[in-house]
């Protein structure tokens, strides 16, 4: 059996809009029977460039961005409430809203967990990514969005075809499902998007860097990590548990240890820490 | 249902057009087939790249669906409603010029309407009271781009040409050319096969005022994406040094460095104190390369006239980077190989385009000098250029005077423009108010150092001053500097007659008298390489900013839309009217033009002229045991010059300077402009006219800088797509109207009362602009972050100092040039302050009612 699937390397995402144009080339003024009507000009984002920016300090600062879009769930809660098969599944895996039996069915853009359908108030009906099944109907290999990605952050193909690009795509990944889609089956499979990370920078006396400190964190539950400070005195621990507390010692021989506690609710930059000798 | 596929370019790369039933149904990029070449491969630290058998687009490639059907196209020609044809030419209502609405015309009338004004003007006059100007990049292809059917037309008129001013790498052209020559590149450095130096070598990126994800090597489309991805799974460490945490740096940056903006110069300067005070300099590179090094040390090390050394606690108070830090960065630079520079393509970026952008640039040079430049892993290279490519395969871009039809061989005869006088871009509007000018340079200097030095009068002794403008493709204002000036200029008795012909209703298009309307890409035939500027001038080879060499055959996707026609229409009509039709066509349609370009190039040895139409495009592989050409590995190596491009001294060693060699003291400045205080023999940090030291900081406290922008090009796109405006990080749309977004620091931000969302107002002398804040740590403390280049410009009063809500900050920086005797703009030294706005706004754009006029009477 095929079960068409995408990829979302969050690793890789440049945040270009490629494949929100793209979608929108696509879907944007044009039906595309029997799987969707019109997305309308504006108001609709069936591929969401959802975007953080982590830290909380200008010494620190990354941006996160996942492409969000229906994960086509294997089975899709928006489809429990969707009376005469407003939602189906397709023998390819892909999830279609019914443009036709789906009228007037508010309810279904309530019930995706990801927020990933929306209304159109003109045709009083529920639209989301169709995974452009009309496309590879016509023999197209790929959809929109994953044609036009530059950075290879979506790959699409049969997830059950172990020797697909997408199957070892995500064998050599770290799988990271949405909050809300947590144990939940999908074929839009989201790749490392990383939890928290805590870092900081060690300065030596005299305007240095302190290269080759080492820096401990500890949660509270007695994880360790450890790391060392780069060539520019910096250090940073990613994919710390969220929430967690960590008590942190920065050691270098000769120089007094320092010790820090930061709680990592949300991604911080702990600060500058300057060493000092050793009595 | 019948569906038709063609091919087509713009800045946002090759693509395919299908059209169904007449209208263009969808974008996509070029997918290879079997027949295409195979990819180069680049074979490095035990891995093999290769790149993937297709070309990439940008978001602008997937909007020209919609911008083709957009609502602000021009629709119909148009003429003013309150503009009279007095015999004199006086008492025309100049001054309503931007506010007055418009009456439709049939062609016929418009165009008679600009044959009559022509004749009056240049029978009264002289043909140099005709000044026309194309803005860059608003089409793609040989025969309909500026430097082709706009410049044939108007050489045969004979007209009073305007110079651009080199306004993306302002520094490297006026500065850097002093330091190594290159004005030929003017001022760019070489990129030749630096991508496969990079995979095999590199071990740090310094990227300086550069984001290469934005400005994607030019109009390089993503093609270099997957490039920056390898290097990082490489292991090399990204470096970015600017005022804003670019959207590379925040994604592959492994470190950022915010100096205060027109500061770079002296963080330059500390570096390279590191370097002379530790000796992890080349020393032996130095000795046989550089001229008058150690009187440029002496200065650095505080031995010099000004008795400063240039340690990184000095620079640690101008720039607002730590000592420690800038000594961590130069010990990184010296230690481990490291390539790096500024901007799109090496020598471009914000910082070039400040006061202090020649200093700067000529240290930027200095540096990679003194770490030695061209040896292994060791250049000015920005990760957006430099992919193999066969140097012996030739078919013209856009700048190459063989690749025009103003010019033979493709033209059977070159169309010489008789009249003398000239004028500077940058200060159009200072000439046609004070009917005075004089400045230096002939724009773009590539024949030699000399030609900087150019003087020039306006007007030209004996000759008339303009009293006619020809507007052709895109607008200023929303790239030029100080622009309400441009809209004093516009509503100027001194132009009797303006005429625009674009595309779209933008900016400058509202000030005309008669309006023409031209047809986008998609609606005409054209014939163009992908990312190809020119082999013969500017910035040659820059299409080795791609993974594959594309030529396309761009074939008409549908008819015109509306009453618009082609550019190439446009002036054949014209030239009739004017009585040099057959001249200006010599008999050929867009398609005959097209196939000139075939037969005069390498591609007629390479695909028949039919095969080439039926498949929409051909790509010239890489030969698999091509030889790679290094870029400046031959000077520093001191082996004949083997890259394309060069002048025969570089067979000798020698680079262009005067000496040959690196000029650490300018023997050409001291030459040519000994007493130039913005371009100093040696270059050092100078406080900037308009800067945090000025005594208009305390008025003014902020800088504003306006780099090239992400969601936009040569404000070309954000008018007319509001896909666009979706974009959280570029626009948000607030009672029909889409503000753009500015960035301010979070200190700041709560010192002002301004939270992320609300509406900001940035203020200064030269006027005001509505913006919507986004508050964020990517930004410099002391820095306002608003692109440039992406304005809708919808002015409250044109001209005014009322806030403009289009996003044209062009309108607040400053209109002086780098220097008296630099004309280069500066927009990034500019000055603002900042507040909240509360007040009402109006609702809509404010332009839209101009056209929806004309609709109406449709």
């Amino acid at each position: 059996m095929t079960r068409y699937g995408i990829a979302v390397d969050t690793a890789r995402c440049m945040a270009c809009y490629n494949c929100f144009m793209a979608c929108k080339d696509e879907h944007c003024g044009f039906d595309n029977m029997p799987v969707a009507r019109a997305q309308p000009e504006t108001g609709q984002f069936w591929i969401n460039l959802k975007e953080t920016e982590r830290g909380n300090d200008s010494r620190k600062i990354k941006v996160l961005t996942v492409p969000t879009l229906c994960s086509h769930c294997a089975e899709p809660v928006c489809a429990r409430d969707a009376p005469q098969g407003a939602v189906y599944i397709r023998e390819d895996g892909i999830v279609i809203i019914d443009p036709v039996k789906a009228k007037g069915q508010k309810q279904i853009v309530a019930a995706c967990p990801t927020g990933t359908i929306f209304w159109n108030e003109d045709l009083k009906i529920p639209q989301k990514c169709t995974m452009c099944a009309h496309l590879l109907d016509k023999g197209y290999k790929q959809p929109r969005c994953v044609e036009v990605c530059p950075n290879q952050a979506l790959i699409f193909g049969d997830l059950d075809d172990d020797k697909s690009e997408i199957s070892r795509k995500i064998v050599c990944n770290k799988v990271t499902p949405l909050a809300a889609l947590e144990g939940i089956k999908t074929n839009v499979v989201h790749l490392n998007i990383p939890t928290v990370f805590l870092a900081g920078t060690v300065y030596l006396p005299d305007d240095e860097v302190a290269i080759g400190v080492k820096v401990q964190l500890r949660s509270k539950k007695g994880k360790i990590y450890e790391t060392t400070t780069n060539y520019f005195g910096d250090w940073e621990v990613e994919n710390l548990e969220k929430g967690e507390a960590y008590d942190i010692s920065i050691d270098l021989a000769g120089f007094e240890t320092i010790k820090l506690i930061a709680i990592a609710d949300s991604d911080k930059y702990v600060g500058e820490s300057l060493m000092t000798p050793r009595k | 249902m019948t569906e038709k596929i063609t091919h087509s370019i713009d800045v946002g790369g090759p693509i395919t057009v299908h059209v169904i039933d007449g209208k263009i149904r969808r974008i996509r990029p070029l997918v290879l087939d079997d027949t295409d070449p195979k990819g180069w491969v680049i074979r490095a630290r035990g891995k093999e790249f290769t790149p993937p058998r297709n070309t990439t687009v940008t978001l602008a490639a997937l909007n020209e669906r919609v911008r083709a059907y957009a609502y602000d196209r021009i629709k119909y020609p148009m003429i003013r409603e309150d503009f009279v044809e007095t015999e004199d030419g006086k008492d025309r209502n100049t001054q309503n010029r931007g506010k007055s609405g418009y009456r439709r015309a049939t062609w016929e009338e418009a165009l008679n309407l600009v044959a009559r004004e022509t004749k009056r003007i240049q029978g009264k006059y002289g043909k140099e009271a005709v000044t026309a100007i194309t803005s860059s990049h608003h089409s793609w292809g040989l025969v309909g781009y500026k430097l082709s059917t706009f410049k044939r037309f108007f050489n045969l008129l004979g007209y009073t040409q305007i110079w651009d001013n080199p306004d993306s790498w302002e520094g490297f052209h006026w500065g850097a050319t002093h330091t190594y020559g290159y004005y030929w590149r003017l001022g760019g450095p070489e990129p030749f096969d630096l991508l496969e130096d990079a995979l095999k070598n590199v071990e740090t990126m310094i990227l300086w005022s550069h984001d290469p994800d934005t400005t994607r090597g030019g109009y390089a489309a993503n093609e270099s994406a997957i490039w920056r991805h390898w290097l990082k799974e490489l292991g090399v460490q990204f470096i970015y040094i600017d005022p804003f945490h670019n959207f590379s740096s925040v994604k592959n940056g492994d470190k950022w460095f915010a100096p205060r903006p027109g500061t770079d110069a002296a963080l330059a300067e500390a570096i390279a104190y590191v370097w002379l005070t530790e000796e992890t300099y080349d020393k032996e590179y130095i000795k046989k390369h550089a001229h008058r090094f150690n009187e440029w040390a002496d200065l650095i090390l505080g031995k010099g006239i000004d008795h400063t050394p240039r340690t990184p606690k000095w620079a640690e108070a101008l720039t607002g980077i730590k000592a420690a830090d800038i000594k961590a960065l130069a010990r990184r630079w010296a230690s481990t190989k490291t390539m790096g520079g500024s901007g799109m393509r090496g020598g471009f970026g914000g910082v070039c385009r400040t006061a202090g952008g020649c200093d700067f640039s000529r240290l930027m040079v200095q540096l990679f000098a003194m770490q030695g430049m061209g040896k292994p892993g060791s250049n000015i290279w920005t990760g957006t250029t430099g992919a193999p490519m066969d140097y012996n395969f030739w078919f013209g871009g856009y700048s190459d005077p063989k690749a025009s039809i103003a010019n033979e061989p493709v033209a059977d005869k070159t169309a010489v423009n008789p009249v003398k006088q000239k004028l500077y871009r940058l200060n159009l509007p200072d000439a046609i108010l004070n009917g005075h000018y004089e400045w230096l340079g002939e724009g773009f200097c590539g024949q030699s150092l000399e030609q900087q030095f150019t003087e020039n009068i306006y007007p030209l002794p004996g000759c008339s001053k303009v009293h006619m403008f020809y507007r052709y493709g895109g607008t200023f204002l929303g790239t030029m500097l100080d622009t309400n000036k441009w809209v004093r200029m516009y509503q100027s008795g001194e132009l009797e007659f303006v005429v625009n012909q674009d595309i779209f209703f933008h900016g400058e298009a509202r000030f005309a008298d008669v309006i023409l309307p031209a047809c986008t890409n998609l609606e005409r035939t054209d014939i163009g390489e992908f990312s190809n500027s020119g082999n013969g001038g500017y910035q040659s080879h820059s299409q080795t900013g791609n993974n594959w060499q594309v030529m396309v055959y761009q074939e008409k996707a549908i008819e015109p839309l509306w009453e618009s026609h082609s550019d190439y229409w446009i002036f054949s009509r014209l030239a009739e009217k004017l009585g040099f039709g057959q001249e200006y066509t010599e008999g050929r349609d867009e398609e005959g033009w097209c196939k000139r370009f075939w037969e005069k190039s390498d591609l007629c040895k390479k695909i028949s002229w039919e095969d080439f139409k039926k498949k929409g495009y051909y790509i010239a592989g890489v030969p698999e045991n091509w030889q790679r050409h290094f870029g400046f590995r031959w000077f520093a190596e001191g082996y004949s010059c083997d890259t394309p491009n060069h002048k025969p001294f570089m067979e000798q060693g020698k680079l262009g300077t005067d000496t040959g060699k690196f000029e650490f003291v300018s023997e050409s400045i001291l030459r040519l402009s000994p007493n130039d205080e913005a371009r100093t023999p040696m270059a050092y940090y100078k406080d900037s006219w308009e800067g945090h030291r000025s005594l208009i900081a305390r008025k003014f406290p902020f800088h504003l800088i306006s780099p090239h922008p992400r969601f936009d090009y040569h404000t070309h796109y954000n008018s007319s797509c509001k896909w666009l405006w979706e974009i959280p990080e570029n626009r948000k749309v607030l009672q029909g109207n889409p503000y753009i977004i500015a960035r301010i620091h979070p200190i700041k931000a709560a010192e002002k009362g301004i939270k992320d969302g609300d509406l900001m107002l940035l203020f200064n002398d030269r006027g005001s602009v509505l913006t919507v804040a986004r508050v964020t740590n990517r930004v410099q403390v002391n820095t306002i972050h608003c692109y440039g280049s992406s304005a809708i410009y919808n002015p409250t009063r044109p001209g005014g100092f009322e806030m403009e809500k289009g996003g044209c900050v062009n309108l607040l920086v400053p209109g002086q040039l780098i220097g008296t005797r630099v004309p280069g703009m500066a927009p990034n030294s500019c000055m603002l302050d900042v507040k909240k706005y509360e007040g009402e706004l109006t609702f809509g754009q404010g332009f839209e009612s101009i056209l929806k006029k004309i609709d109406r009477e449709d």
